[in-house]
């Protein structure tokens, strides 16, 4: 017999983080190739627009597509400085510009965007993520870094982040929310002081998006642990 | 969109905030709301501020939105049409009143006889929905007359024994009365007055090359107000005086013990996450079961050892080794003493069969430098004979109850001062006290594993102490770690080694504030804090965030909980106090005082 008294409480909060995973990066930036992907809500305009009560499809984007072609439909936050300047969740046009510069090797082809809010965890986790990993590292990708827009973005932008680095690419998670980032178990994140809507920085700054993003990909060489967070120097707030 | 119809029913009484933006007219559904796990984080963010008028989400389910509202604002009345009306019902007892009840661990009880009269009677004592049921069958054949033949099953043999004390073997510790210690000319123990010699450090210094000197001196209870180095140790002196360890006959003496403390040629403590160098009355907590007593006299053994050799295996290794000489001298003469024996503690390994069996897991400190601990010396709480946790590979050891209350742990204590469980912790450790004399349960041993340095290592031995938990048949387990850190990886590994092969288990740690979990799995929901500091810090008052006899009674009380599927309450998000003393309470313990020596770090 064992005698029991109902009502008591576990005292210790405990985080259940996913398994590490991580790939280490084996090649200077200057030779990578370089994939951008987004949960922040990012399609051409002339692609269906994401549901924005929960969607885990995903829309493919030619990295050549100019960024005026570029929209978000993601009702998860304030889309106002996405609609000022998209390089604001999706650098696109910084990213051409790290390639001509030198900084990164290469662009693939094409990338993958979708509307992580509210996402649902098993269908991002068991499909759209395996898939888009796969699709990435078919064009011999390198190097994946993401954003998210809100919370339950970030948890899904996260998902598929760690989908990419279980494929054998090295990915950072640039995240306006890292402590969810971190719990989820994002492999490496970067932390700029930014609203969610702007992780990759203010918009039309393209000097702070440019530091962003290179200090991202630094990161993803330097880093050296699964989950290390880097808090970056850029501060931006807005005004909804 | 955020929740499902199956999590929001977890959170009906959680704040209702919408995850995106929604427009007029929206009737409200779980798919609108946020994930109210998500909370803290948004709170911490500054993306998310809840406010007093925040309806909860069973208050809006199926209410229609009066106009826009945007994203992670919490929803009030003037935002909709009507609130729903809620449940009186609580559906969480957060009551105050207790309820205690026995539940019957073991199997359900079927007897089968064969009796004299030719009738095979089954007797169910217990199932699910009858009770009491007899049933007669005829036996076949011509039987009647004969003798009555006994077919009862193990199960049943084990029923009319559940709980029967078997004792394996005994130990005796006999606590002999010091009243006084003295460093002088010779040593010897004399009318309760222990004597050390002066000269005897010369002679000890020289047990390792890495020491350069040692220092005795006594401090009395009422003289504690004095400066120390870093506080190293606490060890009892005790020897063997019959038997090995675990068995026979120890003397241990009582009212005092032996401090080791050290610093290096130029002067560094040797400690590694905080040291308690400062006034000695400040930086112990007196009373706790690695520390001094309240009365104790304290004899002071002070190391210096090589330079730069204090975060290296060695180092604090050779201010241990030479310390366990001078001791080795006082246990000789103790062990011819008779002086007066103030208490006599017998300890008993048994088995207590048709119990649960159970076992407590101690997650010891194997990462090399002082991170070590020597395990089965040759006498209580010393060195010699004993092999180190890291040179064994940190691979889970089996010691018996008796061992452990023998003193087979020698503590190369390390960590942080307040989280450290010292060479005095383990010969008085709470946990075995408690869960050896509970009369429910079936202590078979004491399992110590240690923490290595290197992630993949500490994957591969807790894999290791799951294939021994799971041959060892428990039906339950504590699992304790000391420190906090990279140590919680392999704690919590251990705590899913356990629960993956269904095994209860509750997880004992000091996380609270600033060791508070970095990583997780859903097996660890049963969890106790041994947190004593008013910020949640390690605090560096030696001994003072430990295992105690509140911590151990809260953690074998919720193992039995565990193990009898009553459920227990999900820890909040964040370390409170509230909740220690919530389940003081219930047990009727009492309140976790916290201390409050400033430490913000």
């Amino acid at each position: 017999m064992l005698t029991t008294i109902e009502g008591m409480q576990s005292e210790i909060f405990v985080p259940v983080t996913p398994k590490p995973i991580f790939t280490e990066l084996k090649k200077p930036l200057s030779e990578c190739k370089v994939a951008f992907i987004t949960a922040g809500g990012i399609h051409r305009k002339d692609q269906t627009p994401f549901n924005t009560s929960g969607d885990f499809s995903y829309r493919v984007i030619d990295f050549d597509t100019p960024s005026s072609m570029l929209m978000v439909t993601h009702g998860g936050f304030d889309n106002s400085d996405i609609n000022k300047d998209v390089n604001a969740m999706f650098p696109i046009d910084r990213l051409h510009e790290l390639v001509k510069e030198g900084f990164i090797g290469s662009l693939p082809k094409e990338t993958y965007t979708f509307m992580g809010g509210g996402g649902n965890v098993e269908k991002f986790r068991n499909e759209t993520g395996p898939e888009i990993a796969k699709k990435l590292k078919a064009q011999g990708v390198d190097v994946v870094l993401c954003t998210g827009g809100c919370g339950t973005c970030h948890r899904s932008a996260t998902i598929v982040t760690r989908c990419c680095e279980a494929e054998g690419m090295s990915c950072c998670v640039i995240a306006a929310l890292p402590p969810i980032a971190r719990q989820q178990g994002a492999p490496r994140i970067t932390a700029p002081h930014v609203p969610i809507g702007s992780n990759a920085g203010e918009p039309n700054n393209i000097p702070m998006q440019t530091a962003i993003l290179k200090e991202s990909l630094e990161w993803v060489r330097d880093c050296p642990h699964y989950n290390g967070l880097k808090v970056l120097p850029y501060e931006y707030r807005h005004n909804v | 969109m955020s929740i499902t119809k199956e999590t929001v029913k977890a959170h009906l009484k959680d704040p209702a905030i919408f995850c995106c933006r929604r427009t007029k007219g929206l009737v409200i559904s779980e798919a609108d709301l946020e994930d109210p796990t998500l909370f803290d984080d948004m709170q911490d963010a500054g993306l998310l501020t809840l406010q007093d008028d925040g309806l909860t989400i069973e208050q809006v389910l199926g209410s229609t939105l009066l106009h826009d509202v945007e994203a992670l604002t919490p929803i009030t009345a003037a935002d909709i049409d009507a609130v729903q009306n809620v449940s009186v019902s609580n559906p969480v007892p957060v009551s105050e009143e207790v309820t205690i009840k026995k539940i019957d661990a073991a199997v359900p009880r079927i007897k089968t006889t064969q009796g004299s009269d030719g009738m095979i009677h089954i007797e169910i004592g217990k199932a699910n929905a009858i009770e009491g049921l007899k049933v007669d069958v005829p036996v076949l054949g011509n039987t009647i007359g004969q003798p009555a033949i006994n077919t009862s099953t193990e199960g049943e043999k084990k029923q009319d024994t559940v709980g029967t004390k078997r004792v394996i073997r005994t130990l005796v510790k006999k606590h002999i009365k010091i009243t006084d210690a003295e460093i002088g000319d010779e040593t010897s123990i004399k009318d309760g007055k222990i004597t050390i010699d002066k000269h005897i450090v010369d002679k000890a210094v020289k047990e390792d090359p890495l020491c350069i000197s040692l220092t005795l001196d006594v401090i009395h209870p009422d003289k504690r107000h004095v400066y120390t180095d870093t506080i190293m140790d606490v060890c009892p002196i005790a020897t063997k005086v019959e038997g090995e360890l675990g068995e026979g006959i120890t003397k241990v003496a009582d009212g005092v013990v032996f401090m080791l403390t050290g610093i290096d040629e130029d002067g560094v403590q040797i400690h590694e996450f905080g040291s308690s160098e400062g006034y000695l009355d400040e930086k112990m907590f007196f009373g706790h079961p690695g520390c001094a007593d309240k009365n104790d006299i304290i004899i002071r053994c002070h190391a210096v050892i090589k330079r730069k050799m204090g975060m290296t295996r060695p180092g604090p290794f050779a201010a241990h080794k030479c310390q366990d000489y001078i001791i080795q001298a006082v246990r000789n003469q103790l062990k011819t003493y008779e002086g007066e024996v103030v208490r006599e503690e017998t300890c008993e390994d048994i088995r207590r069969s048709g119990n649960p069996r159970v076992v407590l897991v101690k997650e010891i400190m194997g990462q090399g430098a002082m991170h070590d601990n020597v395990i089965c010396p040759n006498e209580p709480c010393g060195i010699m004979g004993g092999q180190k946790n890291v040179d064994c590979g940190n691979v889970p050891i089996m010691l018996t109850p008796n061992q452990v209350r023998d003193g087979s742990i020698h503590a190369l204590t390390c960590i942080g001062p307040a989280t450290k469980e010292m060479t005095r912790h383990y010969i008085r450790e709470p946990l075995v006290e408690g869960l050896a004399s509970d009369s429910e349960l079936d202590l078979i041993g004491v399992i110590f594993v240690g923490s290595p340095q290197v992630n993949d290592e500490k994957l591969w031995v807790s894999e290791r102490l799951g294939s021994l938990l799971e041959a060892l048949d428990i039906g339950g387990c504590i699992i304790t770690t000391e420190g906090f850190g990279n140590n919680h990886i392999d704690f919590i590994q251990h705590i899913g080694q356990a629960g993956k092969r269904g095994i209860p288990v509750v997880g004992v740690s000091f996380c609270a504030y600033q060791g508070q979990l970095v990583v997780g799995n859903t097996y660890a929901d049963a969890m106790i804090e041994e947190n004593m500091d008013q910020g949640g810090f390690e605090n560096n008052v030696a001994g003072c965030s430990c295992v105690t006899k509140e911590v151990a009674t809260r953690a074998i009380q919720m193992l039995k909980n565990k193990m009898a599927g009553v459920p227990i309450e999900k820890a909040p998000k964040k370390w409170n106090n509230d909740v220690i003393n919530h389940n003081n309470k219930l047990l009727g313990l009492p309140e976790t005082k916290l201390v409050d020596v400033g430490v913000l770090h």
